[in-house]
């Protein structure tokens, strides 16, 4: 099995022959961060060219097709043009807060993406409450969807903002508690234990019924974490324009925008590392040759493949599904998801002691 | 019939002429309120009591005017009121400015009756409002004010309905002036009157005039512009609405965003030339449209139309239906958030689309209807492809219920939102869809055949119960009937020519000409007063749409912000239709 | 019971939805590439993409340049100017076309030209490729440089 650790290892390794620590450390950080910006942004323009060809082929179209061979560099354009464009001035806005907020969203989008445990040895920290990093520094998002709302100084924004802030705050609840339902069954917030726990069987399988409806509430409740699809009411184009980013215009409408595509795949993410076995191949007992089989495929394509799956069940679900109303979707999560996901940790504690 | 004859035997000042099933009555203004009163068949209340808000509840039992003894007699002809108001068209006679009413029993909807009323005063003309009798009124009223400048005394709300505010003259008056130099083209904002007054004329209890105000919102309102420039209006509508939280306390809609003055524009055309602008009216039924007024030209000159003519056209019409559902359909799905679902509506639409432009030469325009006729013959692929449609369109609709009427959070969102009763349809005079869904029976196709709607076995869809959902239903389900329509006639259609031969220059001979179809969104009427020229004295069409927005405003307070967006896509109204 | 039961239809309902979009996915697409597709497809039938008029193959046309299109035009799309031309007898002159003026900035296609046309000398091309840089190149000449009225056969 190829492990990414071997190159990390052997630049690390490198470095050290030659420089101070200080030094291999200060260039290992810059090292990292160039890495993680750079798949950040690469990710994000894969992931809507992907969400464009794929939301046509559900509707009959045939989508994206002018720039480059099946409109393949269209995302790339799309990120120029973006780029390009005028960061238009807005009478009577707070102009600290609307700038502060889009930055304040990316940021938070980019904390939880340098956490995730991308393989063996690709993983920037590995913190001993990984899952709690990944929860409270995700949720950091809806302070700047508010003070979006709230900077812009329009009725539309407000309005999604106030939809964002009940509606984030509500699905983080059922998303924890079903993130915690797992932390049970491992017995760790580390997350690079709970992915080595899973390379004979993954927690979902391991886990049971409890694990399973964990594993959809997560779901559920992650898809509208991400403000998509049914459950796009801070947005809802055709109620409030454009929601809380409205007034955004240029590269700050594009950390928005990038920031919902890659909190589409942050989510995708965790349910892989924390349900769905992580970078571990698919293993099942008893099938040897199989199993080592799957063995040969590296660890990151596993984890990627997985974390596709997961974006593309959301897109499906979101090119379906008309949206939900704001007290539909409260109703949703307070008398359906959150009640469940009290009685299924119930039943992982259940779970645990006797199996 | 004897209960009309009775009930007009009760105006004796006013002259009263009957044809067929159609009675004129015209009265003088003074006089107006009292028969319109007792043609609404309306138990009386004692004295008026100040001004109503500007939305009036639906006054089923009540009207507020000094008690005569109409009080036993409405009960009498009960079931025989004119409860159903189609439209408020204003005139101008030359000397006097006249406002005329178009009335109709909703349980007896093939009798008619047109209520004139009239007034000299052309500097200050005050006619008295009924608002509170039709809920349509006060729209048609306002119309009326802004063409006209007639003043309703009694409505609350006179501002003008398509202009600015601050336009000079009264643009359908035949006096008009029309120099731009009295109204250049305006660089500020029109002042909405937003927190301000509106313009009113009311009498009190002794029947003083006075000036009264009544607000529109309140200065702590959260008032929202949702238009002109919003992804969901379906156009450039512009609704101003105030909120409490996610709820809507009030609704006002502001028309006039898209006003092109096609009634203006039609009195210096020929005949022949309105029809071009017909099918930009409702550009969803435009061949409707253009059917419709074809019908009224034909109708005033007696012209035998060739039956493959009525046929061709009936096809065509239900073809347009069928196009103006799957689109209302789409868009309904789209404002719900599914845009997939507008994507699959669209694309089948596209099949109608292309037939209509190989036969008639447009896709959206199609121009196809001329007087006496259709414009060219059918294309030889006509037939086929119309029969290929057929069964492709009921697969799509399985699909269509399976995609969206069942999905549970497409249900949960039209499931008990938006009740229209049956009175405050008919009242509104949301007719269409809009109206059977409520199940009040109004299909002009089934009241007054015309075309080949004869030779067509089909049901009037009716729902009762006046939901979200039965208006999103009877849609789909209208398509299922136009499919049926179309599969008995397509081939049926019998042969000779596909048009009448016309005079080159068409003279409609002097008289009222009235045509009501049903269009794809409710029902449109043509009405042309004719002075025997080339050119019309003055054309007037009845607007389906308008009625529509009204009935949102009527039934959106309460709703949540989505809710407003999800019913404005049930009520499914074209902009342009309602501005003309 | 129920809510669980209405919970059970409410999913499968969803998985009915999605199905119905899975579908489309692997049907074939509707959309077309258009510039791409360029002399594949025509527009059909009796589409009105412009206003042209018919000149036999010795460059003659059927207008007698008697304006009732000029006429009956609701936008006046159309301006038909006139010379006067030598017949054959000595010392007359009759009207003749000298330029047909048509703009299609105004015109909105509504037909009434070619219904009303006499001698049906203007017809409707397919062309619905419209679009130009400056709103007076809109503005054609119909009748070819040089064309002459077409003789009618004497029957």
């Amino acid at each position: 099995m190829f492990h990414f650790s071997v190159v990390t290892n052997w630049i690390d390794e490198f470095l050290r022959a030659y420089l101070p620590d200080v030094w291999v450390l200060l260039i290992e950080y810059v090292l990292i961060g160039a890495v993680i910006l750079g798949v950040y942004a690469v990710l994000a323009l894969v992931l809507i060219y992907l969400e464009r060809k794929i939301c046509a082929f559900f509707q009959c179209r045939l989508g994206p097709t002018r720039v480059g061979p099946w409109g393949l560099l269209q995302s790339v354009a799309d990120m120029v043009k973006i780029l390009l464009k005028e960061l238009i001035k807005i009478n009577r806005v707070d102009p600290l807060l609307f700038r502060l907020a889009a930055f304040l969203v990316i940021i938070a989008s980019i904390c939880t993406f340098g956490a995730l445990p991308f393989d063996e040895g690709l993983l920037v920290v590995d913190f001993n409450i990984g899952v709690f990093y990944l929860l409270s520094v995700s949720s950091l998002g809806v302070v700047g969807i508010l003070m979006a709302g709230w900077a812009s100084n329009n009725k539309y924004t407000r309005i999604g903002a106030m939809r964002s802030g009940a509606q984030l705050i509500s699905y983080e609840l059922s998303c924890g508690l079903a993130m915690m339902t797992i932390v049970m069954l491992s017995g760790s917030l580390q997350l690079s234990e709970i992915v080595s726990q899973q390379s004979e069987t993954w927690n979902i399988w391991r886990g049971g019924i409890p694990a399973c409806i964990a594993f959809v509430i997560y779901l559920i409740a992650g898809h509208a974490e991400t403000n998509r699809g049914p459950f796009d009411l801070p947005e809802a184009e055709s109620e409030l324009t454009a929601g809380y980013h409205t007034e955004y215009s240029g590269i700050q409408f594009g950390f928005f925008y990038l920031a919902e595509y890659l909190n589409m795949f942050i989510i995708a993410a965790i349910a892989t590392t924390l349900f769905l076995g992580g970078w571990q191949p698919l293993h099942i007992p008893g099938w040897d040759a199989f199993n080592t089989t799957m063995d040969f495929i590296p660890p990151v394509l596993w984890f990627f493949a997985k974390a596709f799956a997961c974006v593309l069940l959301s897109l499906w679900v979101r090119w379906t599904m008309p949206r939900l109303r704001i007290d539909q979707l409260l109703k949703l999560e307070w008398q359906i998801l959150m009640p469940l996901a009290l009685i299924d940790i119930l039943l992982m504690a259940l779970w645990v002691i006797y199996f | 019939m004897q209960v009309i004859n009775d009930l007009l035997a009760r105006l004796p000042f006013a002259t009263i002429e009957q044809h067929d099933k159609e009675y004129t009555v015209i009265v003088p203004k003074e006089k107006l309120r009292e028969t319109a009163i007792l043609l609404r068949g309306l138990r009386v209340k004692p004295a008026m009591t100040g001004i109503e808000p500007l939305a009036p509840a639906v006054t089923d039992t009540e009207a507020r005017v000094p008690a005569t003894d109409t009080e036993a007699f409405a009960t009498a002809t009960s079931g025989f009121e004119f409860d159903y108001l189609t439209d408020i068209v204003g005139m101008d006679y030359g000397e006097e400015l006249g406002v005329i009413y178009f009335l109709s029993p909703s349980r007896y909807p093939s009798y008619g009756l047109i209520l004139k009323t009239s007034t000299a005063d052309r500097e200050k003309p005050e006619i008295d409002s009924i608002f509170d009798l039709w809920c349509a009124a006060a729209l048609y009223e306002r119309e009326v004010y802004d063409f006209f400048g007639i003043v309703f005394t009694g409505n609350p709300d006179m501002r003008r309905l398509f202009l600015r505010q601050d336009w000079n003259g009264y643009p359908l008056r035949k006096d008009y002036d029309a120099n731009p130099a009295l109204n250049p083209v305006p660089t500020n904002n029109e002042a909405l009157a937003d927190m301000e007054n509106l313009p009113t004329t009311s009498i009190d209890i002794n029947g003083e005039r006075l000036k009264e105000h009544t607000k529109l919102f309140e200065t702590e309102d959260y008032v929202v512009n949702f238009g002109p420039q919003h992804p969901a209006t379906h156009g450039v509508l512009h609704l101003r609405v105030s909120l409490d939280g996610e709820t809507i306390k009030k609704v006002d809609p502001n028309f006039g965003y898209i006003h092109r003055g096609i009634e203006k524009m039609s009195e210096a055309y020929t005949y022949p030339q309105i029809l071009h602008l017909t099918d930009r009216l409702d550009y969803l039924s435009g061949t409707i449209n253009c059917h419709a007024t074809c019908l009224c030209v034909e109708k005033g000159l007696e012209l035998e139309v060739p039956e493959r003519a009525h046929y061709i056209r009936t096809i065509i019409d239900e073809l347009t239906r069928i196009a103006s559902h799957l689109l209302g359909w789409g868009c309904m799905a789209m404002d719900m958030g599914s845009i997939t679902a507008f994507v699959y509506g669209m694309r089948d639409r596209e099949k109608i689309m292309d037939i209509f432009e190989e036969t008639c030469g447009g896709r959206l325009m199609a121009n196809y209807s001329v007087i006496g006729g259709v414009m060219q013959d059918i294309h030889p692929n006509f037939q086929k492809r119309v029969k290929d449609f057929i069964p492709y369109m009921r697969k799509m609709l399985k699909e269509y219920h399976l995609l969206f009427t069942g999905n549970p959070i497409a249900r949960g969102r039209m499931d008990g939102i938006g009740y229209l009763s049956k009175e405050h349809a008919i009242s509104l005079g949301a007719t269409g869809p809009t109206g059977r869904a409520s199940g009040w029976s109004n299909d002009v196709r089934k009241i007054e055949p015309y075309a080949a709607y004869r030779h067509a076995d089909f049901k009037e869809m009716l729902r009762t119960d006046g939901l979200t959902f039965d208006r999103y239903i009877i849609r789909l389900d209208e398509v299922e009937e136009s499919l049926k329509i179309l599969e008995q006639l397509i081939d049926n259609i019998p042969g000779g020519a596909y048009a009448a031969k016309t005079k080159a220059i068409i003279k409609l001979p002097e008289g009222e000409f009235r045509q009501r179809v049903e269009a794809a969104r409710g029902e449109f009427d043509v009405y042309i007063n004719s002075r025997g020229d080339k050119y019309p004295y003055r054309v007037k069409f009845r607007s389906p749409c308008m009625t529509l927005v009204n009935t949102l405003a009527h039934i959106a307070p309460g709703t949540k912000v989505a809710d407003l967006i999800m019913l404005g896509g049930s009520l499914d109204y074209v902009v342009p239709c309602i501005d003309r | 019971m129920s809510y669980i039961k209405s919970i059970i239809v409410g999913i499968w309902r969803l998985m009915q939805g999605m199905y119905i979009t899975m579908l489309n996915f692997i049907r074939p697409k509707v959309t077309e590439c258009y510039p791409e597709n360029r002399g594949k497809t025509e527009p059909l039938g009796a589409m009105r993409g412009e206003l042209v008029m018919f000149h036999n193959e010795n460059n003659q046309h059927q207008c007698s340049a008697c304006g009732i299109c000029q006429m009956n035009c609701p936008n006046d799309t159309i301006q038909i100017i006139t010379k006067m031309v030598p017949t054959g007898e000595e010392g007359k002159e009759k009207k003749a076309l000298d330029k047909y003026m048509y703009d299609l900035g105004s015109c909105t296609f509504c037909s009434i030209c070619t219904i009303s046309c006499p001698q049906n000398a203007i017809e409707w091309s397919k062309n619905f490729e419209h679009a130009t840089f400056t709103s007076p190149k809109l503005v054609n000449q119909l009748n070819r440089a040089g064309s002459t009225l077409m003789e009618k056969e004497k029957v």
